[in-house]
């Protein structure tokens, strides 16, 4: 194969692989699914305590963004826990939670979701227990 | 004398106030629909609505964020939040309004009733009147509810470009299943 041949190879396959690459990230652009919390890094990784304390300061601010805290179990029900009184993290799949886990302290990933002012509470969704 | 009556009077309200008995949720399933049968479904859901009954009154509030409704597809998610919703400066749809003549006793011989208030979307204000279905279950108390609305009663603007894809009335659907609040 001559040079210019091969260049002309080389050049056509890089063509159509930045061709193919550019249709994939279109496609999934404008059909792809929301990505869930769980695959996001979080913004705020700590203590309960502290992420009530920085929410309170600028509460429009940590909406839709993703934090992992860690904070002590107050109550469970079927669809989330309640940790540090008033921070209410719903699950992204409905767990049960080992009823031995109130009083815990567990480390929650997920999505705020906004202050919820009929309950006073923090709201976060989509959420996974870490450990 | 004036001051023990008032003072008894306020004892009572207090009373009154402390006997209200709420169920809620902080998981309640809102949904609508909007979609063309020939396109794409427009659709979403909201499972983290917050919704307080008082069963006394009948009284019921409803509240949910507009940037956890969830879509299918991302893009449609990201246009329905920044383009249409604005959830950024409007993030929260409330509903308040009252069920009417509620009785949860009545609850095993009726569970229609008449749901009438005020639906506020960004800052718009519409009153919204429907039938509410409540059934007991499990000491649970089941409640759904179906009304439909206009972008325009809420000043949403659709561009042309898309209209013929989006229906022009929206379909909500709601289902809640309160808890006794301690």
């Amino acid at each position: 194969m001559s040079l210019l041949k091969k260049n002309k190879f080389i050049v056509i396959s890089l063509f159509i692989t930045m061709l193919g690459v550019g249709m994939w990230s279109t496609y999934h652009y404008v059909f792809g699914a929301p990505t869930k919390a769980s695959e996001i890094a979080p913004y705020f990784t700590g203590e309960a305590k502290e992420f009530k304390y920085l929410f309170t300061e600028d509460i429009k601010y940590w909406n839709n963004k993703v934090v992992q805290i860690k904070g002590n179990v107050d109550e469970i029900n079927e669809y989330g826990i309640l940790l540090n009184e008033n921070i209410f993290c719903q699950f992204e799949k409905n767990i049960d939670v080992p009823e031995n886990s109130i009083n815990q302290d567990l480390v929650i990933k997920g999505k705020v979701v906004g202050f919820d002012e009929l309950l006073m509470e923090i709201k976060l969704n989509q959420c996974i227990i870490i450990k | 004398m004036i001051r023990i009556t008032l003072l008894l009077t306020f004892t009572l309200f207090l009373g009154a106030i402390c006997n209200a008995q709420k169920y809620y949720t902080r998981s309640g399933v809102t949904e609508f629909k909007a979609s063309k049968e020939t396109f794409e479904p427009i659709e979403a859901i909201n499972k983290s609505t917050t919704a307080i009954l008082n069963i006394n009154t009948g009284e019921v509030v409803a509240q949910v964020f507009i940037a956890s409704f969830e879509f299918e597809n991302a893009l449609m998610q990201e246009h329905f939040n920044e383009n249409y919703m604005e959830s950024s400066t409007y993030p929260k749809a409330v509903f308040k309004g009252k069920i009417v003549n509620f009785s949860k006793d009545a609850l095993n011989k009726i569970s229609s009733f008449d749901l009438v208030g005020t639906l506020t979307i960004r800052g718009k204000e519409k009153v919204v009147k429907t039938k509410v279905s409540v059934k007991e279950h499990n000491k649970k108390l089941l409640i759904t509810t179906d009304f439909v609305v206009k972008p325009e009663d809420f000043n949403i603007e659709i561009p042309s470009i898309v209209k013929e894809k989006i229906a022009n009335t929206i379909q909500i659907n709601i289902k809640y299943e309160l808890v006794k609040k301690k």
